[in-house]
């Protein structure tokens, strides 16, 4: 639906730069969600409520606490039991939790920032710099996912910092190839060209006649992004090419608890069940936001 | 135009494109890993060494020469099929591939073809009922298999599968000489994870691909003619997507990579993704830089051969483009 316009209130909106309306604007982001999109975001909520606060919540037990209460079932003293060395699982979860979502989470962030530079650059002013930019990224899409995070982690050092750049790789090429593809389809677009003819400089062209466009993708990409990475990183984990111990994360802990499988099956099942609800919650909130803006699943 | 001489001269274009693709990543990867402060000479010699065995070995590994003629005379013997051999070891990579390639193989062949059987029919079935529960537990179905990734199901189908009911058991993989049917049990529970991270996307294409061709006008004067539903199905509506499921199917071979790096580390299969992992961390550089260039060549050549296939075998995109 569009804003109700008078004549000429259009045209006065190209004028001013301002006409730049993909679809799905004009109504509100959040109305009319399906019910699955709230129980994403809820779920969102409360994982994000004891990620952050867990050293300060009473319940959340020391992750590194050993205790005689060794691969103890569900209880109410430990919700996830416990592992061999008499660990609280629940805490062990919301801890490797914590890692692997601010690993996650940063190099989510800091990927849309590099990588949709790059991508509005190349597709903005064509050309060399395109060939350039377009040659840069499909170099680092030569390799798949996991191969090149690997890759990566092999050559620089193996630590925390490290596999935020290995995963940071994985997210800005993803969105440097579709921030182009974008790029593309409005830099032809009649209120740039209006802009332009008006003497506009190229910064602003960028920055505030395409950029702007650009968000609702990138806002969607974000949840699926996060998706994307939590795997790649937990991937890495299981492997064990990710961050070295005694650090935990999600992948981690499911690499380990792999050995016990058969006589301690809660060890896998409970990590498992918290990392797909994640996972689910960001692709189901992404892919809502996707066709919400109208946006062909091909680009992803 | 998509006449002959315009696609292979497309054809030719992309050729050089992923050539020189392979060729940079191959060289970053070479610069990359020769800058580690790792010395091949005492992984293969061994501690005792004295300097000058470290001399010789470094002489006949022509670790002395420059960055650029190293380079050269590794890609030199991959292009005539001298793959070298590990630094660890001695073991020649040529032979390790031999022994590992095919399990990997089998389990990337059976995965694309079970994730064609079951998605296609799937995909239908879901297009066609669109909207109905059928569909909602279907694209729901699949959306879950997309949250779930192989490192969660693999250890959750082996707990299950393996571990409590015993159907399987985690012995690795067995050749097809050995049994078929030994053969089989090795690789279902493997194939099965595989193929759970690569149906969602195949099902998915191919439902929208369904929804867009069954408003088609010659499928409407299909029904009209009064001709049986299948048959419309089969012969009007699948025939165009076909092409669709190649092209994915080609195109999800970065997550068969993927995927298949993880489930051979959870089955303790034997292949090229366990191969690449120990040569990780055994510090074989040697065999690292080998298998990436491999697997670089053969993902890009794959994407590009499906892409630049796609006008060939579709008529429909051969008129569009004229």
């Amino acid at each position: 639906m569009r804003a109700p316009s008078f004549p000429g209130r259009e045209s006065l909106a190209v004028l001013r730069g301002r006409k730049t309306r993909g679809a799905g604007a004009g109504r509100p982001l959040l109305a009319e969600q399906p019910a699955g999109f709230w129980v994403a975001a809820t779920w969102l909520a409360v994982l994000t409520f004891f990620l952050l606060f867990a050293p300060v919540l009473g319940f959340v037990a020391d992750p590194d606490g050993y205790s005689r209460d060794v691969l103890q079932g569900v209880g109410r003293s430990h919700w996830f039991g416990t592992d061999e060395l008499g660990r609280d699982m629940f805490a062990r979860v919301v801890w490797g939790g914590r890692l692997s979502l601010m690993i996650s989470a940063i190099s989510v962030a800091v990927g849309i920032l590099i990588g949709g530079l790059m991508g509005l650059l190349a597709g903005f002013f064509g050309g060399w710099v395109d060939t350039v930019l377009s040659a840069v990224i499909n170099i680092l899409l030569a390799l798949p996912a996991l191969i090149l995070a690997l890759f990566i982690v092999t050559v620089l050092e193996q630590n925390t910092r490290n596999v935020i750049i290995a995963v940071t790789i994985l997210s800005a090429r993803a969105v440097a190839r579709i921030v182009r593809a974008q790029t593309l389809r409005f830099r032809e677009r009649e209120f740039v060209t209006a802009a332009r003819c008006m003497g506009a400089r190229t910064s602003r062209l960028l920055f505030r006649e395409v950029l702007p466009n650009l968000v609702p993708i990138v806002v969607a990409f974000t949840f699926l992004g996060l998706g994307l990475v939590i795997v790649g990183e937990g991937s890495l984990s299981f492997i064990g090419k990710s961050v070295p111990s005694p650090a935990i994360t999600w992948g981690g802990i499911l690499a380990v608890a792999k050995g016990k499988l058969a006589d301690a099956p809660h060890l896998t099942i409970y990590p498992a069940i918290v990392l797909f609800c994640t996972l689910m919650a960001v692709n189901y909130i992404g892919d809502t936001l996707m066709r919400r803006f109208d946006i062909r699943q091909s680009l992803i | 135009m998509a006449t002959p001489v315009a696609v292979l001269r497309r054809l030719a274009g992309r050729l050089v494109q992923t050539a020189v693709v392979v060729l940079v990543v191959t060289f970053v990867t070479y610069w990359m890993l020769s800058l580690l402060p790792s010395d091949p000479c005492f992984l293969s010699v061994g501690t005792g060494a004295t300097e000058e065995i470290l001399a010789e070995c470094r002489e006949r590994l022509e670790l002395d020469r420059g960055l650029f003629a190293q380079y050269g005379a590794w890609l030199g013997n991959m292009l005539t099929g001298d793959l070298g051999e590990s630094y660890r070891n001695g073991i020649d990579v040529t032979d390790s591939l031999r022994d590992k390639l095919p399990v990997t193989a089998w389990l990337v062949l059976y995965t694309t073809v079970l994730s064609i059987v079951i998605s296609v029919p799937l995909g239908m079935l879901s297009a066609v009922r669109r909207d109905t529960w059928v569909d909602r537990l279907l694209t729901g179905g699949s959306f879950s298999l997309l949250s779930l990734p192989s490192f969660v199901l693999g250890v959750v189908l082996a707990l299950i599968f393996a571990a409590k009911l015993g159907w399987f058991d985690l012995g690795g993989f067995v050749s097809p000489t050995a049994g078929l049917l030994a053969h089989w049990k090795s690789l279902v529970l493997p194939v099965v994870t595989l193929t759970a991270g690569i149906m969602p996307f195949l099902l998915r294409l191919l439902r929208s691909d369904v929804i867009t061709t069954l408003q088609e006008d010659y499928v409407e004067a299909a029904r009209a003619k009064g001709l049986p539903r299948w048959w419309i199905l089969l012969r009007h509506v699948l025939r165009p997507s076909s092409f669709t499921v190649v092209t994915v199917a080609g195109l999800n071979a970065a997550q068969l990579v993927n995927g298949a790096l993880v489930v051979e580390i959870i089955y303790d299969l034997d292949g090229v993704g366990t191969y690449l992992i120990s040569a990780v961390f055994n510090q074989d550089f040697l065999v690292v830089q080998t298998l990436v260039a491999l697997i670089a060549a053969a993902f890009v050549a794959t994407n590009m051969l499906v892409d630049a296939t796609y006008p060939l075998l579709d008529p429909r995109v051969r008129v569009r483009n004229r």
